[in-house]
């Protein structure tokens, strides 16, 4: 009984965890190889009120936006701040994982 | 001595809220004001511009360049137009094709033997530029047409370069730049400046030694 309920509350953590869990959202775009240049997508992702933080790599061509529990961001909205900031994106994805995690390289 | 080191601090202050027109890429994103300053023994120039669009960008210079023997000297105020024609992305480069539009005075000061002739005209600047950039290479050519009656200082130029390795984006990354350039009826020589450039997401700095051994320096900030 005791396991029983053991292995109940995992699943209920498990299942709340995923509920509330925060979505990283990695964004490829094209064009972005200088940093000095490059600020503007991070000034403009950042001041977006769902963004938690941002990170930017150049040479892996990539965006990364964490979002604030609860928070979504659409891809045209996301699509249009990095045009107007002079790039091209090529692809967006959900990752599962944490920025953290992306910023130390482990989600490839 | 105060009041003239307090108007020389205060003259430096606005030099660094001020754009070159010829490095990395001379338009901010939109909302955005870019500040240059480019100082040399000839060339001293201080400009900023206003971005309306992620492709046009408004704004002012001040630019004082001398001939070699310094018996020329033409002081430039314009209000400028930057426009970004075309931008082609790529997953790991960037090339850009601009035009810029500059119209305002030059006052001019040519001495000769022990006589001197001041004069102040209509000018207009009107240039274009290419440009290439992946993280590791980078090159530019620019060629801007500073005419006014009687006068033609069109001034050519070409820089290329590359970095010494790659940075991630929050860390300062340092290439060497080579500028060739070329002021039409200022000098008879071709100014080659190799310079250090230091490339952080906040700064662009830039210095070098030209080959008549004189100092320069540019720095550019976007806020």
């Amino acid at each position: 009984m005791k396991k029983l309920i053991t292995i109940l509350f995992l699943a209920l953590s498990i299942n709340s965890v995923s509920a509330f869990a925060t979505p990283t959202l990695k964004v490829s775009v094209n064009g972005m190889v200088c940093a000095f240049c490059a600020q503007g997508i991070e000034k403009k992702v950042k001041a977006l009120a769902e963004t938690k933080e941002v990170y930017v790599n150049l040479k892996a061509h990539l965006v990364a936006i964490e979002l604030k529990e609860g928070k979504k961001l659409s891809n045209e909205t996301i699509t249009k701040i990095i045009k107007d900031a002079g790039y091209d994106v090529t692809n967006i994805e959900e990752s599962e994982h944490p920025l953290a995690h992306i910023k130390a390289g482990m989600d490839k | 001595m105060y009041i003239f080191l307090q108007k020389r601090l205060i003259l430096f202050g606005l030099m660094l809220f001020i754009h070159p027109s010829a490095y990395a890429a001379p338009l901010g994103y939109q909302g955005s004001v870019m500040t240059m300053l480019d100082y040399s023994q000839n060339w001293r120039e201080a400009s900023f511009n206003y971005a309306v669009t992620n492709r046009d960008a408004f704004g002012l210079t001040h630019l004082e360049i001398r001939s070699d023997d310094r018996q020329k000297k033409r002081t430039i105020d314009e209000f400028t137009y930057t426009k970004l024609l075309s931008r082609w992305n790529q997953p790991s480069s960037q090339s850009n094709l601009w035009l810029f539009l500059g119209i305002g005075s030059l006052r001019g000061e040519d001495k000769l033997g022990l006589m001197k002739d001041s004069f102040d005209k209509v000018l207009v600047n009107p240039g274009m530029q290419f440009d290439y950039e992946t993280t590791r290479v980078y090159f530019a050519a620019t060629h801007k047409l500073y005419r006014a009656t009687d006068i033609n200082h069109d001034f050519s130029s070409v820089r290329a370069g590359f970095s010494f390795y790659e940075t991630d984006y929050e860390k300062t990354q340092p290439w060497f730049i080579v500028e060739a350039r070329y002021t039409n009826h200022l000098s008879d020589k071709v100014e080659i400046t190799p310079m250090l450039r230091l490339i952080n997401k906040s700064f662009f700095v830039e210095g070098g030694i030209n080959n008549d051994a004189q100092p320069r320096l540019n720095f550019m900030y976007t806020f």
